[in-house]
């Protein structure tokens, strides 16, 4: 009996332990996996850019509504009044001429009415062209920012990189002894689409011809310079203004 | 340059090094065995303790001595501790009293040996591969942080091969030896709490049957004194 006992709970002990490390490994599976979507999120916060056109497309359709609706309530109530104006017509023509003054008020009140209807239609359009004007100038505000916000980006690309390229130089002049204070030596570098330097040329002396000439050492020793990967953006980078000064 | 993006579990370890895998092999090896023991443990030791109190509830009931005796005897195998030492000693007893010429005094001597003799096995088997938890408890954390540093060593030597370190490259690899260090932790963690918690439960088992013990040899002495 006792034995018997013993041996299921050498058993039982040992499901139980399996059961434990297999909780344990699924808990960390699980767990650590849920940290490697958080990147995920960080890459959808990217498209917060994006939104401003989303909300133009939305508006668009509007408008369309709108001119497709406008029309029927325009033409219903154009049949009515000829109507009514048509059988006071016959009946006058049947019975007496002498009504003829109340045809003419009639056709004075149908002209009033036409005239104000293409008044009214004239100022529909009017609203419509003002909401189509409106709704193109929203287009053209959004592609102006989106524009911008290149132009930003390739702004802020081009700094980060020209950054890059200085801190590349920089690191590679040999400093002259005995200069005195932190003179800024400028110069003109034409670069190839590799990163090569074409020529470099000595725009403002920093006064010392050593430390120039350590510089300009430096801009060919610092051969290929860092460009971003993207081509298109290269001719920004074709023609660069670099100042240096010993001490940053 | 390739720098995982994916930090899942799985492919942290099948990133890992052989030998920070091998540790982790290791640690999940003992700590399987460390939970089989700990499991083991929590049933025999709830199973003395039960034994423990139905024995000891018997025996203060005014039962006879004989008949408790007689039925220890035939469940043998079935009976906890606290029963064996009982039927240890009163077997002892009743052996020497047959024998004529023998004074109480080496009847008592003896019947305490006896009694002795049982308890200490029992509580031997109580207590086996309480060690190894003791030893799992202070050791696993070593073997885990020396997993750690090989990975961590691994992951700053194929740092010298970039000439722009960032942490993205390092990263990777400290997590990955870092998952060493966890295992062994969660190895020890458990296997020292179940140990502190047994040795406890086991002292006061010893401590129940040593006043057993000597309350028993009291009852067999003032017999012996009677007849």
């Amino acid at each position: 009996m006792r034995a018997l006992a013993r041996e299921q709970d050498k058993l039982l002990s040992g499901v139980l332990a399996f059961a434990v490390h297999v909780l344990f490994v699924a808990f960390l599976i699980f767990s650590l996996r849920w940290q490697s979507k958080q990147p995920d999120t960080m890459e959808v916060q990217l498209w917060n850019a994006l939104p401003t056109p989303k909300e133009v497309i939305e508006v668009k359709p509007k408008p369309i509504e709108h001119e497709q609706v406008e029309p029927t309530a325009i033409e219903e109530p154009v049949p009515e009044p000829s109507k009514e104006i048509q059988k006071p017509d016959i009946l006058i023509k049947e019975k007496i001429e002498k009504d003829y003054k109340k045809e003419e008020l009639l056709k004075k009140e149908k002209i009033k009415r036409e005239q104000e209807k293409s008044r009214l239609e004239e100022l529909k359009h009017a609203k419509e062209k003002e909401e189509l004007e409106a709704a193109q100038r929203q287009q053209d505000d959004v592609r102006r920012q989106q524009q911008e916000q290149a132009m930003a980006a390739q702004t802020q690309i081009r700094s980060e990189y020209v950054t890059r390229i200085q801190g590349k130089i920089r690191r590679l002049v040999v400093l002259p002894p005995d200069i005195a204070g932190n003179p800024q030596a400028e110069f003109d570098v034409v670069l190839l689409p590799g990163g090569e330097v074409l020529s470099v040329k000595l725009k403002k002396s920093s006064g010392y011809a050593a430390y120039d000439d350590a510089v300009e050492r430096a801009i060919y020793k610092a051969q290929p310079l860092p460009l971003p990967p993207d081509p298109t953006l290269f001719p920004s980078f074709r023609e660069l203004h670099l100042k240096f000064r010993p001490e940053n | 340059m390739q720098v995982a993006q994916d930090l899942s579990f799985i492919s942290l370890i099948s990133h890992a090094s052989v030998l920070v895998q091998l540790v982790l092999a290791l640690l999940l090896v003992v700590s399987l065995l460390s939970w089989w023991v700990i499991f083991q443990k929590i049933f025999t030791i709830k199973l003395e303790i039960q034994q423990t109190e139905a024995f000891e509830k018997d025996f203060w009931s005014g039962a006879n001595l004989n008949e408790l005796y007689q039925s220890a005897a035939n469940a043998r195998r079935d009976s906890g501790t606290l029963e064996k030492i009982f039927e240890a000693g009163f077997r002892e007893y009743a052996k020497l009293k047959k024998q004529s010429g023998i004074d109480s005094n080496s009847i008592m001597e003896s019947t305490r040996r006896a009694m002795r003799a049982a308890y200490q096995r029992n509580i031997d088997k109580v207590e086996s591969h309480l060690s190894y938890l003791a030893t799992i408890g202070s050791v696993s954390p070593y073997v885990g942080l020396f997993g750690t540093v090989w990975g961590i060593m691994n992951a700053f030597r194929a740092l010298s091969n970039v000439s722009q370190a960032t942490i993205a490259h390092v990263a990777p690899g400290i997590a990955e030896a870092l998952v060493a260090t966890a295992m062994g932790l969660f190895a020890a963690i458990p296997a020292v709490i179940a140990y502190n918690h047994f040795s406890h439960d086991i002292n006061r088992l010893a401590t129940s049957f040593e006043s057993f013990m000597e309350e028993f040899s009291n009852v067999l002495q003032r017999q012996s004194g009677s007849n």
